[in-house]
């Protein structure tokens, strides 16, 4: 028995008011930084700083974080919650007062988190997942750690004990820590992403802010220093060629690490223990998370890993899981495994399927539509290299290099399966592969798509609806894909599996 | 009793022999009337600022534009009016299917045993020419939901009828 009594009212803990008092805060910041931005802009541009000694200001600062203050306590004092008979009770709101009950039949999940306030001050958030409704939110923001765990395993004890039906019975006993993810795991894993990516990314956002940016550029002379370097007065095509490279080279020296911090933020003593029935996963720096996976609520799960990965003995492997609250996390990812650990995993949730898979090809049409969809692409990127010195046109080179190995690795990694089972399907492209692996039982609905130019070849995509992401098999003939359909509705209609 | 018999896949119920019932042609009308208030009121807007602005260069430009979107018009009542036989719907014992489209046809089709919740919409114009939306939703995230549009008032509710029965007897 636990030493909390969750039978009478309780408050967070009285840290809760930091909490709250600092997620406000958070809030106003963020609603407020632009004009704040521009305020600052404005005073460092007339030359005079902000007398930040005025007595009004003081004092308006003051009033503004003490009315904060006084809401955060206020919330802290009117937020309680309780657990009677089979319900979990929340009451909260300071004017307009609100009571959320639960019954412990529609919790689905529990998860634990932590953001960075809140591992500063050592409490956890504990947050409940409902199901069948988008909007009951319930989340405990301030409570102390074992507290936390105590509610969490009684509400899942109770939970558990309502479904009676449910075969993990014995879960709690048969747990192991499954996979920890060491640095040097992380640093391999964040040098080998996809830096192309954090690229785009970067280079979007650089180009979103680029107005901004331009006056502080030009107020220190960035363009003349970078000329001074290298020593070039006249403006040939070596000398924009070289800068370009030079700031390509520079960003994407940036993009490394930043690929690579982000791995390390987001997987941070990244932590798998395996139950029987699923996965603990916690991970997290800044936003610790924690939540279980159960293989009921599994809906897609993809492999995916890319050329330096794959050298490296590294894989990925993503879950979306069904959730009837969409600000909840819908995918979840465990990176830096091995190849032994996938195979292991995917057996544990989808029994055998790597043994059963036969590989079908979609039809040769889905190279000519990527070829043909890239020769468009090829003239827009090549009217914008028109306005650019001659020299540039020899990008296409490597353009046309690049659309086809990528058709033809694309061509040659898709492949499709489907028994009573499982719906495999396979893609990737010259550098990235990936396969996505759903339970018939859990498809909510079939979609055959055609487009008029499939139309004439007689072909058609199947799409299979989870309560998640789907799956596409792209372009197969349209009897085949009619069959799979027949095959998949006829399964899930007789079965009369749960879903959930 | 637990039998592990081949399923002959030749043998499942098939739907490339669904019988589709095309929905209420007077939907076509609803279409249409959409539509056509959408690039009548950006045609005529257009049209009454080009009629005052004494600005040369905005005129010729408006005169473009009004070209243009009377181009784009034409272009989406003639696809909507093809696409319009297309918007068809079946009903079996254990789904539903409902098909549409004319450049990318698209068939959905729904078990009966995947169905969350169900609705009946009636805007203004559906109302005046006595047709209704049955909406059938399922679990699913991306999709996998299906929306029969113009069908007959008392066919929707007869088939909201039915589709409730079935669920309500699921549980």
């Amino acid at each position: 028995m636990s030493e909390f009594n969750f039978e009478n009212p309780s408050r967070q803990s009285a840290k809760g008011i930091l909490v709250i008092f600092g997620v406000s805060v958070f809030k106003v910041g963020k609603g407020i930084v632009i004009a704040g931005a521009a305020l600052v802009l404005k005073y460092l541009q007339s030359g005079k700083g902000p007398d930040l000694t005025q007595p009004i200001f003081i004092i308006s600062v003051l009033a503004i974080a003490i009315f904060f203050l006084i809401i955060a306590i206020l919330r802290y004092l009117n937020f309680k919650f309780f657990l009677k008979e089979d319900y979990f009770f929340l009451q909260k709101g300071i004017i307009n007062k609100e009571e959320i009950s639960v019954s412990f039949g529609r919790i689905q999940n529990v998860y634990i988190k932590q953001n960075l306030l809140q591992q500063l001050i050592n409490v956890v958030s504990l947050a409940i997942e409902t199901a069948g409704d988008d909007k009951t939110e319930i989340e405990i923001n301030a409570l102390s750690k074992t507290k936390a765990l105590a509610l969490k395993s009684k509400l899942l004890a109770e939970v558990k004990a309502q479904n009676t039906n449910s075969d993990e019975l014995d879960a709690a006993e048969t747990e192991e820590l499954y996979f920890k993810a060491s640095v040097k795991k992380l640093l391999l894993e964040g040098m080998s992403e996809n830096h192309l990516k954090s690229f785009v990314l970067i280079f979007a956002f650089l180009v979103g802010i680029y107005q901004d940016i331009k006056e502080f550029v030009n107020s220190v002379e960035f363009a003349e220093r970078f000329r001074g370097w290298f020593q070039l007065n006249s403006e040939s095509v070596m000398t924009l060629l070289l800068f370009n490279i030079s700031l390509v080279g520079a960003l994407l020296v940036v993009s490394f690490f930043f690929s690579m911090i982000r791995m390390f933020v987001q997987n941070f003593d990244l932590t798998v223990i395996r139950k029987p029935n699923g996965l603990e996963i916690s991970k997290g720096l800044f936003n610790k998370i924690s939540l279980s996976l159960t293989s009921s609520r599994i809906q897609t799960t993809t492999v995916s890993t890319n050329r330096l990965k794959k050298a490296l003995g590294l894989y990925k492997l993503a879950f979306t899981q069904a959730m009837a609250n969409k600000k909840q996390q819908l995918s979840f990812s465990v990176v830096g495994l091995n190849r032994n650990q996938i195979y292991e995993l995917l057996d544990q949730f989808y029994p055998k399927v790597l043994d059963k898979i036969t590989k079908h090809k979609p039809n040769i049409y889905i190279v000519y539509r990527r070829l043909w969809l890239n020769v468009w692409l090829l003239i827009v990127i090549n009217i914008g290299l028109y306005f650019l010195p001659m020299e540039f046109l020899l990008l296409n080179i490597l353009f046309v290099l690049y659309i086809g190995f990528n058709t033809y690795y694309m061509y040659k990694k898709t492949y499709y399966h489907v028994d009573e089972n499982y719906v495999v399907l396979g893609g990737g492209g010259l550098i990235d592969t990936f396969s996505k692996y759903l339970e018939i039982h859990k498809a909510q609905a079939v979609e055959i798509t055609q487009t008029i130019f499939q139309k004439r070849r007689k072909l058609a995509s199947l799409t299979v609806h989870s309560a998640s992401k789907s799956i596409t098999i792209p372009h197969i003939e349209k009897t085949e894909a009619l069959a799979i359909s027949n095959f998949i509705l006829y399964l899930v209609e007789s079965q009369n599996k749960d879903w959930m | 009793m637990f039998t592990n018999d081949q399923i002959d896949v030749g043998a499942l119920p098939q739907l490339e022999n669904l019988n589709l019932k095309p929905i209420d042609s007077k939907y076509l009308y609803i279409i249409l009337i959409n539509i056509l208030s959408v690039f009548f009121g950006l045609l005529g807007g257009l049209f009454i600022a080009r009629w005052i602005s004494n600005d040369q260069g905005f005129r010729s430009f408006a005169l473009v534009l009004l070209v243009i979107i009377g181009l784009i018009g034409v272009m989406s009542l003639t696809i909507y009016y093809l696409g319009f036989k297309n918007r068809k719907y079946a009903i079996r014992e254990q789904d539903m299917t409902y098909t549409q489209g004319y450049i990318v046809t698209k068939m959905v089709t729904l078990p009966y045993n995947r169905i969350q919740h169900l609705e009946i919409k009636r805007s203004f114009l559906s109302r005046k020419f006595g047709l209704s939306t049955l909406k059938i939703y399922s679990a699913g995230e991306s999709g996998g939901d299906l929306s029969i549009k113009g069908l007959p008032k008392d066919v929707a509710e007869r088939q909201y009828a039915y589709l409730t029965q079935i669920i309500n007897e699921r549980v």
